[in-house]
Formats: structure tokens, sequence, C-alpha cells
């Protein structure tokens, strides 16, 4: 492959430098997660050439531009029934969506639960960060209860998604969790997770500084980054015991496996196989 | 009301007046728009008001067109119509400069300089180029009625530096036809409560500073301005570790500053990351993962991947 | 309409090859299907929805054949997202479907149309609005299949009147849109897509199989959507080192996002005014008995066939008349048609809906030339009788 990147990790080597600084806003928990997936990338010796990354519409869905592979930012919500398509015309492709809360779970919650069904060897990270930043700050399908954006005035009334019970329970052969704050293990969760043979979930907890913490009252940058260690413990921390006085702390780390058969190998060992021309 | 007593008649003007109100996302454009547009509709004149709130996003261009008279149709302001240009962000004046009326416009700009991210594209490492070059100098000469203030400084003097807004509102009540005390009370309406006496200090202050501009003192104060200069950072001896900054994608969240666990860094005046104490850097490198913006860089002696 | 072949139904589902077999009874779904891996299409994504659900059928028999693959997906917006995921992977892709699921197709069709993916999308038209009709024939999607999704786009419509021709056009609507980088929508109605009809292979002209242009050269020189004289950019493949960027955004010639008016300007001119350039291979019209008619019958699909005996019928009166039928459907072939009016002193526009082609028709014919339509909303087929008695009433009224 062309344009192996050194055996230091330089961060460079992956983004196209001619589209900085970026678009994102200040503080923005976005581009830490894809640091974290940049550097994953690296250490798993993925060429750029044979990485493909479709995102959808949005904040999170405008982060893919930024790296240097084959990028696809497609529809509001459909960018893993895209990839769908493409990881099963181009098995040899190593395929990352890049989605949001609003994207994957409101409009894209169909797309969900069926990639995590079949099982796919795609990666789809899940940028969480409870609201619609793109169009102003509306409530998303991971809101916190009795949070204030521009479409919940007196507070949001509506219970919020666990995307990692979902996407375990639709049958994803891999789902975890983890902060920005965290950004090795980060990094290393979305390594394992694109390592698995099968449909990695991974929900990033991404932070919206400029819109959502600003209408809340939740500080800037650097105190809403912290509030993710208040907020959320690690699976191996037992968290049962503190759930009482956490009632709002979800486990991260890796939450769920299954060894599921892989789609493409399903297709090829039940269809392919049993077709004569 | 008190505004609707002393109501005068509508004037016959000739045609409407055009007041162009740019800026970028954040800094209250659409704020100052809605008091001008309320003051001339109560002033008994039909108003139209049209904005473009860039992308939602702070840091994206904004601008909002108030046109008022006897009978408006139009809701935009035509290239070279406006009577009057406010804006609240440097750049952002210069890049609407050809809106104004060129014989008799009168621009108010406040000299507060915030690079856009998209302002910064396509700039090459350690280059500054993008941000606009023009100085008060270069457009006190261009433009004759033109007010370079800096609205922020004359707020923070007065220890608010939030109402900056109402300052430029204050300067710019000068070169429109309506009372001051109308301008007051429609202010006390839009602020919040616990604000309106600052607010209205500062309207003030702006106005007084209008009314007093003093042309010359400007022109030598500002004569050695120079466009937005970002420091390169310094060199260090190659056996510490070295803190790389891209202060052209900094775009000063301030994560840097407080999670690093030596404060090696600081927030310079233009909201940019800086390496204050180089010598305290462990290579932790912590800075360099929580940055969103990828501009750090940190560089141990003999790193090993 | 009944299917008088379910026996030769079951057969073909068993995968007896159009090649292999040679002369033999064929509905025009399955038809169609065995004619998109003719084509060489190798990915389907779909959802069942009758009447269109045959080509699902047959195709998930025929793609693992010819090593391709076949997804029912979870909704027809996903299909239409996946067979353009599959196309941006470099291989040929088709999704099937009907009124209902066609309207959910829109979204990702635009996408398509702006990033210009190839794709093909089989539209086999039912009643509607709505669920309407499921089982009855129309032709009411002929607006959609041109102004379906949002905003201004290329696209092309191909509208087949009969088995054989589904067969055909569905393989040119492959060449098409790899050629030029358009999605094409293969259009007709309920009635030819369960029509069992003879199909003779020998005698099916498909011409040459045309796959889109590849890029070359330096990948640090690539510009996704610069191209030369041809107006076609040529497209990189995944894996191939382009490393480019696609975006349903508006963008410049680079392929990020741009709303620099002159940029998205030159770009949308270019991409709405390539199927113009390219008109020699775009257009397809078919016509009968245009000398010396005195009136001209102008429809398309099941009904063309109708108006084809109508003919007959009229000739036997002592009427002249002729037809004109767009197989290129959009972009509607003005020219053709308005030569084909020349001299006419009537125009009837049959269609089974409650009048769209007629817009077009009335547009493009003389002013004082009468343009009359008819319509049957029922969920019938138009009898060849009944456009003759519409022909004869038009004229006694004279």
């Amino acid at each position: 492959m062309t344009d192996v990147p050194s055996a230091e990790f330089n961060i460079r080597d992956y983004l196209r430098t001619e589209l900085f600084p970026h678009f994102m806003c200040p503080g923005c928990g976005h581009g830490i997660a894809l640091r974290a997936l940049l550097w994953a990338l690296h250490e798993l010796g993925i060429s750029k050439d044979n990485l493909a990354v479709v995102s959808g519409i949005g904040c999170s869905g405008r982060v893919g531009a930024y790296i240097d592979a084959n990028t696809f930012h497609t529809t509001h919500g459909r960018p893993l029934a895209f990839a769908t398509g493409l990881k099963l015309a181009r098995p040899d492709l190593k395929v990352v969506v890049l989605t949001g809360d609003g994207d994957c779970l409101a409009i894209g919650g169909n797309h969900l639960i069926h990639a995590c069904r079949r099982n796919l060897n795609i990666t789809c990270l899940l940028l969480n960060n409870e609201v619609y930043g793109m169009t102003g700050g509306q409530v998303s399908p991971t809101t916190t209860e009795a949070r204030y954006t521009t479409t919940t005035p007196s507070g949001n009334h509506e219970p919020a998604f666990d995307a990692c019970k979902l996407a375990e329970a639709a049958g994803a052969g891999f789902v975890g969790r983890e902060m920005t704050l965290q950004t090795p293990a980060l990094k290393n969760l979305v390594k394992e997770g694109m390592s698995h043979n099968g449909f990695a979930f991974i929900e990033v907890l991404s932070d919206c500084t400029e819109i959502y913490g600003r209408k809340n009252d939740l500080g800037e940058s650097p105190e809403m980054i912290l509030a993710q260690k208040a907020e959320f413990r690690s699976k191996d921390y037992g968290m049962e015991r503190d759930e009482v006085f956490q009632p709002r702390s979800l486990a991260t780390g890796v939450l769920s496996r299954n060894d599921h058969e892989e789609y493409t190998a399903a297709y090829r060992k039940h269809v392919l196989s049993k077709a004569s021309s | 009301m008190a505004v609707a007593s002393a109501k005068p008649a509508p004037r016959a003007v000739a045609r409407p007046q055009n007041v162009l109100i740019v800026g970028v996302g954040g800094q209250g454009v659409i704020m100052v728009s809605k008091v001008l547009a309320s003051l001339c509709q109560l002033q008994g004149y039909d108003v139209k008001q049209s904005q473009v709130h860039g992308m939602a996003k702070r840091g994206g261009t904004v601008f909002s067109h108030v046109r008022y008279g006897e009978r408006v149709y139009s809701p935009t302001i035509p290239e070279g119509e406006a009577d009057v240009l406010v804006a609240l962000e440097w750049a952002e004046g210069m890049r609407w400069l050809p809106y104004l009326e060129q014989k008799n416009g009168t621009v108010f700009v406040d000299t507060q300089q915030i690079v856009p991210p998209f302002a910064c594209r396509n700039r090459h490492r350690g280059a500054v180029g993008g941000y606009v070059r023009e100085t008060v100098a270069d457009i006190m000469a261009h433009v004759p009625n033109s007010f370079a203030l800096d609205a922020l400084g004359i707020a923070t003097a007065l220890g608010v530096p939030k109402a900056s807004n109402s300052v430029l509102l204050g300067a710019m009540s000068t070169a429109l036809e309506f009372p001051p005390d109308d301008w007051k009370e429609i202010i006390e309406r839009f602020v919040p409560p616990k604000t309106v006496q600052a607010n209205l200090k500062c309207f003030d202050s702006g106005r007084d500073w209008a009314l007093s501009f003093d042309r010359d003192g400007l022109l030598e104060k500002h004569a050695e301005s120079a466009p937005l200069t970002v420091e390169t950072p310094r060199e260090k001896p190659d056996d510490l570790s070295h803190i790389d900054i891209e202060a052209n994608w900094c775009k000063g969240c301030d994560i840097c500053v407080r999670f690093c666990p030596e404060r090696c860094l600081v927030m310079n005046d233009q909201q940019i990351a800086e390496v204050a104490y180089p010598e305290r850097c462990t290579g932790c490198r912590i800075c360099e993962w929580l940055c969103p913006d990828f501009a750090i860089t940190v560089k141990t002696p003999g790193a090993v991947a | 309409m009944a299917v008088p072949g379910l026996r030769h139904h079951r057969e073909d589902a068993r995968g007896r090859g159009l090649n292999d077999t040679g002369i033999q009874n064929i509905q025009g779904n399955h038809a169609c299907a065995v004619a998109a891996v003719a084509a060489g299409c190798r990915f389907f994504a779909g959802y069942p929805i009758t009447p269109s659900s045959e080509i699902a059928e047959r195709i998930s028999v025929e793609l693992p054949k010819a090593g391709g693959t076949f997804v029912q997906m979870e909704d027809e917006i996903a299909s239409m997202a996946a067979v353009i995921g599959a196309s941006a992977g470099g291989i040929k892709a088709m999704t099937a479907t009907s009124g209902p699921g066609f309207s959910l197709k829109q979204e990702n069709l635009g996408y398509a149309a702006g990033a210009e993916i190839p794709c093909v999308i089989v539209d086999v038209m039912r009643g509607g609005p709505s669920t309407g009709m499921p089982t009855r024939p129309a032709q009411g999607d002929f607006m959609q299949s041109r102004w379906g999704t949002h905003g201004d786009h290329a696209c092309i419509v191909l509208a087949p009147w009969s088995v054989k021709e589904i067969y055909e056009q569905t393989v040119r609507a492959f060449n098409l849109s790899e050629t030029l980088r358009v999605p094409v929508i293969v259009l007709y109605d309920e009635v030819i897509g369960h029509l069992v009809e003879t199909l003779d292979p020998g005698s099916v002209d498909t011409g040459e199989i045309t796959t889109r242009k590849w890029a070359g050269g330096d990948p640090a020189q690539y510009r996704p959507y610069a191209c030369g004289e041809d107006d076609i950019p040529p497209m990189a493949r995944p894996g191939d080192g382009y490393r480019s960027h696609t975006t349903g955004l508006t963008h410049a010639e680079n392929g990020f996002p741009s709303q620099d008016p002159t940029t998205v300007d030159r770009v949308a001119r270019r991409v709405l005014g390539k199927l113009a350039r390219h008109n020699d291979l775009v257009e397809q019209v078919d016509c009968y008995d245009l000398d010396g008619a005195q009136v001209l019958i102008a429809t398309c699909g099941i009904t063309a066939r109708a108006a084809k005996s109508a003919l007959r019928l009229l000739q036997d009166k002592g009427i002249a008349a002729g037809l004109f039928r767009p197989v290129t459907l959009w972009p509607f072939p003005e020219e053709s048609y308005r030569e084909a009016a020349r001299g006419k002193q009537q125009i009837l526009v049959p269609e089974m809906n409650a009048g769209q082609l007629i817009y077009e028709i009335q547009r493009l014919t003389p002013p004082g030339v009468p343009v009359a339509g008819f319509n049957r909303l029922d969920g019938e087929p138009i009898t060849p009788r009944q456009i003759a008695e519409r022909v004869e009433e038009l004229l006694n009224h004279d």
C-alpha cells in the first residue's frame, strides 16, 4: 500500500490538513473522538487507501471529511444502510461509520437495529453529545431528562435511550462505551471493536460545549469533560454498589460481545456456495 | 406607553433607510438588529428585518438587514445602498464594506478581532494570512464617515464586558434620527432585568464616544496597529519535551490549559493556547490527546510509539 | 390482469436463464431481473412491495450464481442507500419498487443525482396515492419519476412497453447510468410487469455493455468532479489510492463542500446539462404511421400498446392516426415530439392517471392544435376501442 505512515503516530498523516482548522466549535468532543479513531487505525496498521468512512448528517457527519481516506458524507440517518451496501460490495474495505445521537438513534434508528442484527463487519462510532448541535441545539433521543434544549424550553420530559443496551439486544457482535476524557482507553476500545469480526457498536460520550453546555449551564469545555468522569463508571468498577448515589451513571468499557456469525461469512456459506450456475 | 406617546409622525423619506448589522455567531448581531427594528416599528415606520445565522454555530458569519421607511418592500439591502453599517467584528466589517453607500454611508466597526474557523481556510502551517489585513488607519482614510471603536474595551472599562453591544448601539444611535431616550427604553426591554443599568451606561458611553469622536487622535493611536499576529512557539533545547502549538488551528477552548498537570500552558490575549513554561513539561501528552482541534503536538526526546 | 404463466414463473424461479434455454415465456419482472444480471449488475438491495416483488425474488436466485450479492434491507430508504453504497464501492447496483416505496427512495435518489453515483431503480407502477391499489396498474408516477426528489437534479427515466423491451431497457439503464453517472429509472406499470410474453434471445438487441470511466493517473492530482470535454468525471474506486470525499452537499470539483456562488453555479450547470449534451445516447422514441396522419396519439407503456391497436381500428374507419411513444420518457424527447406533431390537427394523450404526460405534450404542441386527454383512474388498462372512440368523438366535435 502507498503512504505507509511512520511508526510513530503522527495524526497529520491521517488528516486532510488543507481543510484545517476544522469547522467544529471550540471544545467540541468530536475532535477528541476523531483522534482516538485515527490513533486506533494507526495501531492496527489499517491503510488509508483501504479505509472507507461513512457518515450521516449533523456535526458527527462532518467529522469524516477530515480523514484522509475514502470518505462518504451521506444522507441523514442513512450511513449504516449506505455502509451495508458498500461493505457487501467491497468486503475487502475496512468500513467505519461515524454517526451521531440524532442520526443513529432517531432518524436512523431502524437502520441501527438491523445493522446490529445482520452483524456485518462494520465499526460504528456513535458520537453522542445529547443534542442536535448543527441545527441549533434541539432535543435528541439521548438528551438527559430535565435538560434544556431549544425545543424543550421547560426541560426535557422524554426518557433518554441507552444506545448500548439497544445495540446489544439487537444482536451487535461487539458493544462498548467510552468517554472522550479517557482518550487512550477510547482508542483501545475502538481497536478492540475494529478487531472484532462482526458489527462493532461503540458509543463515544462526546460533549457539545457551545450549545448544550451553555444552555444548561454545564460550564466550559474543561468542566464538561470533567463531568464525564463523575457521571460514568468503568464496567469493572462494580457500579451496582453506587447506583443509589449515581442514578445517571452509565457503564463504560466493553459492555457485551457475542460470537454470532459475521454476515458476509454467513452469506458465503449459506447462499453463494449453494448457488449453481 | 411612553415611547408611543412621544411618537413623531413618520418622516416622509425619499427611500427606506438601510442599516446593515454584521458580526460572527455569538456576538449578538441579532439582538442589536432586534433593538433597532423594534425602535423603528414603535416610531411608526414600516420595518423589514432579514437575517442569516451562519450555520447556527458560533464563529460563523451572521448578518442582519434592517430597512425602515414609510413603506418598505424588499427585505434585503442591495450592494452599495446601506446608509449605516454596524460591524461587531473587524473582518466582518471589512467584508461588508461594499454594501455601504459610498458617499454618505456611515460605518461603525468594532476593532475586536475574532478569527473564525473558515477564515483560516487554506492557510499553511505557521502562516497568518487568512485574516483581513486592513488597519484602522486604512479604513478611516477610505470611508469618510467611519468610526472604529473598541467597544469591548469601553465596556470592560465600565466593568461589563458582556454589554459591548450596547456601546455599539450608543455609537450607532448618533447616525440615526431617533432620540436617545427612545433607544434606552427599547434596550431595557431586550436585556435581562439585572443588566439594565449596565447596558444603559454602556449605551451612554458609546454615544458620548461617537459624539466626541476624535478622528485625528484615533488615527495617531492606530497608526502602528497591525493585523492579528500570532506568536510562534519558542525554541527549546532538544533534550526536553517540546509542545508544538499550531496557533491557526487553536480555537481557545481552554481544555489544554486546564488539564495540564504541570500548568505549562496559558491562553494568550488572542484566546490562543501558548506554552508559558516549557521547562515544566513532562511529555505526558494529555494536552495533545484532549485537544479537539488537533493543534497540539508533544515531542518527547527519543520517544517510541 | 391474470397471470397465465404461473407454471413458467416457477420454472424461471428455478433458474433457467434466458440464454441457456433459448426462446421462453417469461414475465416482465423476471425479464428485468435477468437483464440486470446480464448488464453486469452484481448487487441488489430491495424491500418487498407489490407489484415489483418478483424482481427481487428472481434476482435473489440469479445474483449468487453470478457471484453477486442480494440483500433484503429493513426498508425502502435503506435499500436505496445500500444500492448507492455498493455503487460507490465500484459495482453495478440496482433496486426495484413500486409507488409507495419509490416515494421513500426519493431522498437518496437525490443523493445519487447530486453526488453522481450510478444506480438503477425500477418502479413498477400501481394505483395511488398512498397504498392505493397494490395489485392494479396505473401510470401515476410519470411526474414523480422526474420530479420526485427535491431540488434541481438530472435523472433518466425509461418506459418500456413489452417484456422484450423491459429486458432491453434494463440493460440500457445500466449502460446509461454507468456512462453518464446518473440515476436511471426503469418505469413500467403493473400490467407489463406481470405480463408473460415469449422472448427470443436472438431478437433482443442490447448492444454493448458499458461500464463507468475509472479514474487514472496520479492520485495526488485527482479531483473527483473535474472532467474533460464530455462533462462526465471519471470515478475513483475505493482502494485504488484516490481517497476522495463524496458528499450530498453542494461541492466543488475537489469533492469538498462549497457555497461559493461561482463554483456552485458551474457545477450545477454541468450536472444538469450533461444529459442534453449526450442526448444522442439518452433519447429514444418509437413512432408509427406519422406520415399523413391527421391525429397524433402520444403515450407510453401499456397504454401505447392499446394506442397502437387503436391505429388499426381508426384506419378501418378511414381516420389516419399516428403514434408517438417516448421510450426515454425523461428527459422528454422534445425535438422528436415537435417533429412528430408537425401538421397534425388533433393530439390525444391517453394515460392511466388524471393527466400528467399531457402537461408536457401541451407545452410542446404548437398553439392552435387541440390537445385532449383520455384518463382512466379505475385500475383498469385503457383499451384500444376506448382510444379509437375518443378520437372519433374529438373529430366529430369539430
